[in-house]
Order: structure tokens, then sequence, then C-alpha cells
């Protein structure tokens, strides 16, 4: 029993199975590799703060594995974080990243400033040698004012006015150095990211599907998801629907469930903790 | 042509003056169209070792699998020879096909299986089909199977190490009688009674060695072959699709049946219930 | 050979009007070797709430295992069952936490939440969620089964219909897959019973 609470109670990656996945590896059994976002993500500081945009496919070798995933992930009220690579990893790092922030919130008392985001999403890509595979954009606005991050898997930053990321982010770059200009306003950031997001959608293999975009203002973010479908799938002329009966079935039975009465309770005493 | 000796080259890689090129031409792209045994090498002069190309230059694995997993089998008793197959055709774990034909017929009075690559077996069939023709027209009679089966291995053989993958039976009718041999792209040639070949011979054998004797009737005989294959497609992923049983007798070979291997095996579970 | 066709097999998961409804295959082979047709890779985790887990077995009755003793734990020390939701981010951590030496398991979640609205979750073998509102596959004929049900998927199914079409999806991409197949078991998850059936498949 105490060996099992204490084995709860690491943390950190566990590497118990490296051992029998490299001998399988060794006899000739590919190694499965994760999801991979295949992507294109920007973000662009405007007047008031800054607008983030992502594509939202998510591919499996050269299949596509959803059409419509979230790759702007939540960091803080005053922050957000797009994500590229390894999908299990921009996942992870964001999550783990925007506990982590929340405690310092609190810990703080104040809203905290983008550059701590950064500075800890960086530090943990480092200690992984680019291992995890995540490239990120993060963009936020503080107490100092709106800013853009552009991280990449090894560790490493750029603070830029406008940047692009993943494998369609050369085509969203282009689009960006021939129509971006300084103090853009809050509806030209917006259609600037969407159109070199759509650049990369249409130019790109391994981004698709819609625009997501996100705005965060001083005091306000808007998440609009999606901004724009520019794949809408086409609508079925026939039906394909099977009759009933037509699988034969060697065996069947029910298993009746019986929902036990729900009882809602709700407490408020006024005295709640604060976790505003 | 001092380049090329300084270069080290082969006489046969195609580096040749302008001249010759015309006498070379024809002789390349119809090699195999003038004589059916000659198959072109690459221009190496080696042959093509797949595992070069395996995978592309960024590491990506590149699919070349030739081989597709089968149960075939055959066996001589007092009526004759019965032959049985299945008719998937498989790349990697992907279903290509479930009506493969894994019989050929040679002629009126010999049958060959097929397993192994699919079009090595198919050529190589053809070419014999048609040297059996020439021998039947050059003596005025039929080819026996020995000498037939012996054409085949000996073709066979010139390619032995080139990558060529096969494993076939040759069943037929002669003055002799039924006979049977197995060949394998190895360069055996072995005559017996009783055979299996593919991925799924070792279930079939089970059932097979079982229920073979030498008194079987043709009814029993056709049950035993269709009723091996059937056992060994239930056990083998790249075996099924359905049974083609034949039948050689002295009056030449006859299509018996063609049964889907998985209406057969429900069909044996509820009679056995 | 990838090690998730080393035993080969398939599950599918699918939302309906009210009802939601996951399959799987039952072959348990080793390569071509076919050595079990009754090997279920569909568990049930609470009365609303089942996990398919395709891929090496191995890994499927280890992560099963890790995962029923999770739960208890968490009923015990909780004094109420687990949510899809907080099932799904227990699984996907559990995955994530062998990032570098990762479980060959592709996990499939279905479920009805405490709503009643149908739950459908799929991931790779890293933890990653994908939460479509249509269907999710997972398995060695991953891509039949997104042809299959790309074509035959609609929105608000009856139960019955839900269950026509995930089993015909299932058993005619299998068809198409060497290593699974061999029988099918189909959960239609309804919100007061589950029906149970083992369809009639191909046995070659």
């Amino acid at each position: 029993m105490l060996s099992t609470t204490k084995k709860l109670e690491n943390t950190g990656f566990s590497f118990d199975n490296c051992l029998r996945n490299r001998f399988l590896e060794k006899n000739g059994f590919i190694s499965p590799k994760g999801k991979k976002t295949g992507t294109t993500i920007a973000g662009v500081i405007f007047k008031d703060g800054v607008v983030l945009g992502s594509d939202t496919r998510a591919t499996d070798d050269t299949i596509v594995a959803d059409k419509n995933c979230e790759k702007i992930h939540y960091l803080n009220k005053n922050m957000y974080c797009c994500g590229a690579g390894t999908a299990a990893d921009t996942f992870q790092v964001t999550s783990m990243v925007s506990s982590n922030l929340e405690l310092h919130r609190l810990n703080s008392g104040r809203p905290v400033p983008v550059i701590v985001a950064c500075r800890m999403l960086k530090q943990m890509l480092f200690r992984y040698q680019g291992y995890v595979g995540a490239a990120l954009i993060l963009g936020g606005v503080d107490n100092t004012g709106s800013h853009l991050y552009c991280i990449y898997p090894h560790g490493s930053s750029d603070r830029l006015p406008y940047t692009t990321m993943g494998s369609g982010s050369l085509a969203a770059m282009a689009v960006f150095e021939s129509k971006w200009k300084p103090d853009l306003s809050e509806n030209e950031a917006k259609e600037l990211v969407k159109d070199a997001i759509a650049a990369g959608i249409f130019n790109d293999l391994g981004s698709g599907s819609n625009v997501d975009i996100c705005v965060i203002r001083k005091d306000s973010v808007e998440y609009i998801r999606p901004y724009e479908c520019l794949n809408e799938k086409g609508i079925k002329r026939g039906n394909y629907k099977y009759k009933k009966g037509s699988t034969a079935l060697l065996q069947s039975h029910t298993i009746a469930l019986h929902l036990e009465e729900e009882i809602i309770q709700t407490i408020n005493d006024g005295s709640s903790m604060d976790t505003s | 042509m001092a380049l090329i000796e300084l270069c080290h080259l082969r006489s046969n890689v195609n580096i040749i003056p302008f001249q010759e090129v015309d006498e070379l031409i024809p002789s390349v792209e119809q090699m195999n169209l003038s004589d059916s045994l000659r198959l072109a090498l690459s221009a190496t002069g080696q042959p093509i070792d797949f595992k070069q190309f395996s995978h592309t230059e960024n590491g990506k694995k590149i699919n070349f699998e030739f081989q597709h997993g089968t149960t075939t089998l055959g066996f001589v008793y007092q009526g004759g020879v019965v032959l049985a197959v299945d008719s998937r055709a498989t790349g990697g774990s992907f279903i290509g096909s479930q009506y493969m034909k894994k019989i050929v017929e040679i002629n009126d009075y010999m049958l060959g299986t097929l397993a192994g690559g699919a079009a090595d077996c198919v050529y190589w069939d053809r070419v014999l089909s048609k040297q059996c023709r020439i021998y039947e027209l050059r003596n005025r009679e039929r080819i026996s199977v020995a000498a037939a089966s012996k054409l085949m291995a000996n073709m066979i053989y010139s390619y032995k190490g080139m990558g060529l993958s096969m494993g076939m039976m040759l069943a037929g009718y002669d003055k002799r009688g039924p006979s049977l041999y197995y060949i394998d792209s190895e360069g055996t040639r072995i005559q017996g009674k009783v055979f299996s070949v593919g991925s799924g011979s070792v279930y079939a054998y089970g059932v097979l060695d079982s229920g073979y004797k030498w008194e079987l009737t043709d009814e029993e005989a056709y049950e035993l072959g269709r009723s091996s294959i059937m056992h060994a497609t239930h056990r083998d992923a790249y075996s099924g699709g359905i049974i083609r049983v034949y039948h050689i007798t002295a009056d030449g070979w006859k299509h018996i049946t063609n049964q889907d291997a998985s209406e057969l095996f429900y069909a044996r579970k509820t009679k056995d219930l | 050979m990838s090690i998730l066709e080393y035993n080969g097999g398939a599950v599918v998961a699918m939302k309906g009007k009210n009802c939601v409804a996951i399959a799987s295959d039952k072959r348990f082979g080793i390569q071509a070797q076919t050595l079990s047709v009754n090997f279920e890779k569909v568990f049930e985790i609470s009365p609303h709430l089942y996990v398919g887990l395709p891929g090496l077995a191995t890994d499927t009755q280890t992560v099963y295992q890790r995962l029923k003793f999770r739960q208890n734990l968490y009923e015990l020390k909780e004094g109420r069952s687990m949510s899809p939701k907080a099932f799904c981010a227990m699984l996907a951590n559990m995955l994530y936490e062998k990032r570098f030496g990762p479980y060959f398991v592709e996990p499939v979640v279905a479920a009805l939440d405490k709503n009643n609205e149908p739950f459908i979750v799929a991931m790779d073998l890293l933890g990653c969620m994908t939460t479509p509102d249509d269907f999710v596959v997972n398995g060695t004929c991953s891509r039949q089964l997104y042809g299959m049900c790309e074509v035959l998927w609609e929105p608000n199914l009856e139960p019955d219909d839900l269950f026509e079409t995930i089993s015909q999806a299932l058993v005619n991409a299998c068809d198409r897959d060497a290593v699974s197949g061999w029988g099918a078991v189909v959960y239609i998850i309804e919100k007061d019973k589950v029906t149970i059936k083992h369809v009639k498949t191909r046995m070659d």
C-alpha cells in the first residue's frame, strides 16, 4: 500500500515503458507517432491589443484526424497561446503553464505579466531539449501593454509585432509581409490575421478547415470560433442509411439502468471562497 | 572510349558510342518480348535490392509489399488430383481483393497454384504455358507434368537470388497418371502426394493430414480440400475470401466449386452445435 | 509493421439522438495468427461510460486495469461517480505521463453525461483528445472506418438507426483489414438502458 501511495505522488514523466518499447523497435516494429497539428497559426499586435488566429485541422500522417480542433489555448484571463507541433504536447504544456499562472495570479493578486508566461513556457521547453514538440505563439495584454511572443520547441523565443508558426507559416507570413502596417485598427488586424490563416489553409496541405480568432484587449477577450468557415462540407444529396434489420445478429441483451434519485443542493452562505 | 575505362564502368552499363545505340534499343526495349526468359536487368547489371528503396530521402517508409499471404493445397488420391485455394490478396494488412484467382490453367490437363509475389507467379505461369504448347507442337504429344515442372524450376533457378518470390504447385494428368509437384523460387522441385503452400499452410496441413487417405472418394476429397482451406482462412489473417476447388482426372481438369469461406464457416458451426 | 498492427483491432464510437454507441471487433491475434475471437476491447467504466482501447493487447489490459484502479480511488475519495470529462482528463494525463515511452493504445470514450447529452472522445497514444460532434474511430482499420462513417453517419440518429449505422461501418471496414474482425460487439447507451449486441461478421 505504501508503495502504491508513493507511486501516485511521483510527478513528471515516467520512463517505465522505454526499455520495452526500444526492444520492440529494435525487432522491427515501428513505433507510431502522435497526432500532429500540421498547423498555420499567427498573431498580430494592433492598436489596443493582440489578435491571435489559427486553422482547425489536426493530422495523423496523411489522415485528417480532426476537422475542427481548438488550437488557441487559454493561459489566463489576459493571455492566450496558439500551439503547433505534436498536438498532445501543445495541449499539455499550455494547460500546465495555465495552472501555474493561475496560482501565480492568486499569490500576487494582480494580472500576470505576459513575459512571465513566456519565461515559464520557454524554461519548460528548454528543459526537454526540443523533445516536447511544441511551437507556440503567445499573445496577451498586461499593465505594460500588448505583447506577442513566438516560442520554439527548443526553448528560444522572439518578441515581435507580428508572427506566424507551423507548417503553413510561410504562406501566412507572406500575407503579413505584404499587408502589415503599424497601428492597425482592431478590424484591420482581424481581417489581416484571417487572410494570413486562409493563405495557410489553402496553400499548406497540413492546415485546413476553419479560421479561429481570439482578440485580447486591455480588459476584455473575444474568442471567435469559428471566425470564418472557409471549407463548408457539401450537402449529401442521397441517403445511405441502412434499413433496420440489415445487420445480422448473433446475440443481444439489454441492461436496464435504474436511476437513483438525484438531489442537487446549492450552498450559498455568502462566504464562498474567492476564486476570482 | 577512354572515359569509360577511366571510370571503370562495365560494358553492360548503357554508356556506349552513339552509332551503337540503334542496335541496343530493340534488345533492351523488347528483351522479354523476343525471349520471355530474359528479364531486363537494371542499368548497374545487378538485380535491384528493394531494401535500398524502402525509405525516402526523408526517412519515410515506402511500401513495397509484393508478398501476399495465401493458403493453397493439393493432393493426389485414387481419383486423381484435387487442388483447393483461397482468394485473398493483401498489401500489408490492407485487403486488396477477396476474389483473386490463385489457380492458373496451364493447359487442359495441367493446373498451377500461386503463392508469394503475384506478378512473379502470373508471369512465369504464362511463360510455362507457352513453353508447354511449343513442346506439344514440336513433339506431337502432351508434355508430362515432370517435364513441365522441370522447365519451370530451371527457368526460376536462373534468377535465383535476384528477388523472385514464389511457391507454386503444378498438378496434372499425363500418361504416367496423376502427379503433383512443388516448386519454389529457391529452386526446390519435389514430387509428392500432399502439399500445402502459403502463410496458412500450417493450418491447412493440420486438417489435411488428419483426413487424407488414398482411398478417398471424389466427394470426400473435395470436402477435405475445402475444409482444410476453410480452417486455414479462419486462423490465418492473410487468407480468406472464396474457396476454389479443382479436380484433375484422365479427362483433364474440372472446376468443382467456388464457395465463400465465411459462409462455409457458419454452415459448419451450426451443423456442429 | 507498426506495433499497433501486432495484435490488430478497431473501435468506433458515434453520437445519436439522446444516445451514443461504441463498437469494437473481437479478434486477438499475433500478427497473422488468430488466437481468439472473443477478445473485447470495450470496457464498462460506469453504467453510462464506456472506453475502447484498441492497440497492443498487453497495453489494452494494463491501461484498463490502471484506469479502473484510479477510478476506484477517485470514487472512494470523492464519494461520487466519475464524470466522462473527469475520466477523459485522467486517461489523457495517464497517457501523457508516458510521453517518452508510451502505451500503444489509442483510446475511444463514449458516454452520456449527467444531462444525458452524448459525449465522445478519441485520443492518440500520447493522450491528445479530439472531440468532434459526429463520430470517432481508432485502430488498424481507422482509414476504412473514416470512409464508412463519413458516408453513413447523419445527425440525430435514433438508437435503432444508430445501431445499423455503426455496425455496418465497423463490419465493412473490417472486411478490408486482414488483422481485425472475427466478430464484433456494439453497445448502444441510452438514458435508461444499455443494449449489447454481438454482430455476425466474416470469420476469415
